[in-house]
């Protein structure tokens, strides 16, 4: 499995020991989407396939959110899909680095791309130009991320049958996302899509459908564009 | 929900996010992100982000909660806190959260309003 270079081995631990230090902040997480597959009914065995196939915590999390507030399936299919969207960045930043690669092997590097592999995947190439091993570094992470990740989400599925429904644990959902949100507003015309968002999904909640969280996270967009456009370019040096 | 329909949440969560995953890698592999889809999306991580807080947040059971509910509204600004002290940590901000819910909770029960 692991690769002969000395070189490659090296970055291949570099990635696991990188992310071993963040993975336990997601453990809460990870438990509370599980506690929420079994809470919305979901069968067992498509509650744990759920991180094994899926790997996106955020769109894990809304999509149960909303199966949980009785929204349509497609409904709430869709809601964790505008979620993911994000994820065509990272796609397309990473597109380069897997260019030389088998159809397969692209697939496979396509199938892991999250927050946590693309932004220290990122950093490393910044840190080590021109890196051959730069892959195996994101091999690493993977190999450390993904099974902590789907691991405990199975205590959580497992769990969820034992943990009394007083301890609103589904309310940790909408508190993992407010730091999250503490980490993705970095200026201003950020903070305005922040709030301009957030205040549109709760006037918005009668939308039928439910189409008030998709409806919100465009407008909230429009609302960062549009700032970003009328502030002065100098202030928003500051 | 029944069986296929757990299963068909499953099967079509991950095809999509594997097609927006797979999107640049592969689909329009010779193809460079357009720069304003590219910077809208940007806009769209901590608008998407604030709006699962606030409807989160805001809704208990399916409706919007009211301010009889207090003790969310103020657990979510406390939780808010720590995020930002904390730099983003998730645990911290997790826990802060859930002890000031329940605390708050408990301390609207034993002082009921007058």
């Amino acid at each position: 499995m692991l690769p002969r270079h000395p070189d490659a081995r090296a970055a291949f631990w570099a990635g696991a020991r990188t992310i071993l230090i963040v993975a336990p902040s997601y453990v809460p997480f990870a438990v509370v989407c599980g506690v929420a597959s079994t809470n919305v009914g979901m069968s067992t065995s498509a509650a744990l396939a759920l991180p094994v196939l899926v790997f996106g915590g955020s769109s894990q999390a809304v999509a149960l959110q909303f199966l949980q507030n009785s929204a349509a399936i497609w409904v709430a299919v869709l809601s964790g899909l505008v979620v993911n969207l994000r994820m065509a960045i990272y796609s397309a930043a990473m597109a380069p680095k897997l260019r030389h690669l088998s159809a397969p092997k692209r697939m496979l590097g396509a199938a892991f791309l999250v927050d946590n592999s693309f932004a220290f995947v990122e950093r490393r190439a910044q840190t080590h130009p021109k890196d051959p091993h730069l892959l195996w570094f994101y091999t690493g992470i993977t190999a450390v991320l993904w099974p902590t990740w789907v691991l405990f989400c199975a205590v959580g599925v497992l769990a969820g049958n034992v943990i009394p429904a007083s301890w609103q644990l589904e309310f940790a959902i909408p508190l993992s996302f407010i730091a999250m949100s503490a980490m993705s507003v970095r200026n201003l015309p950020m903070l305005a899509a922040a709030l301009v968002g957030g205040a549109a999904s709760v006037l918005l909640i009668d939308l039928p459908l439910k189409l008030g969280l998709i409806a919100a996270c465009f407008i909230g967009m429009a609302a960062g564009l549009l700032t970003e456009k009328t502030l002065p370019a100098k202030r928003l040096a500051e | 929900m029944s069986g296929w329909q757990s299963w068909g949440v499953v099967i079509s969560l991950a095809l999509g996010t594997f097609l927006i995953r797979y999107s640049f890698i592969g689909l329009f592999a010779n193809r460079d992100i357009p720069p304003w889809l590219e910077h809208a999306l940007k806009f769209m991580v901590p608008a998407i982000f604030a709006a699962i807080v606030f409807s989160g947040i805001a809704m208990a059971g399916g409706r919007l909660a009211g301010l009889e509910q207090w003790p969310r509204y103020a657990a979510g600004l406390i939780a808010l806190f720590v995020a930002v002290k904390k730099q983003g940590n998730m645990v911290w901000t997790v826990i802060g959260g859930m002890l000031a819910l329940h605390t708050l909770t408990w301390l609207a029960r034993v002082f009921p309003n007058q």
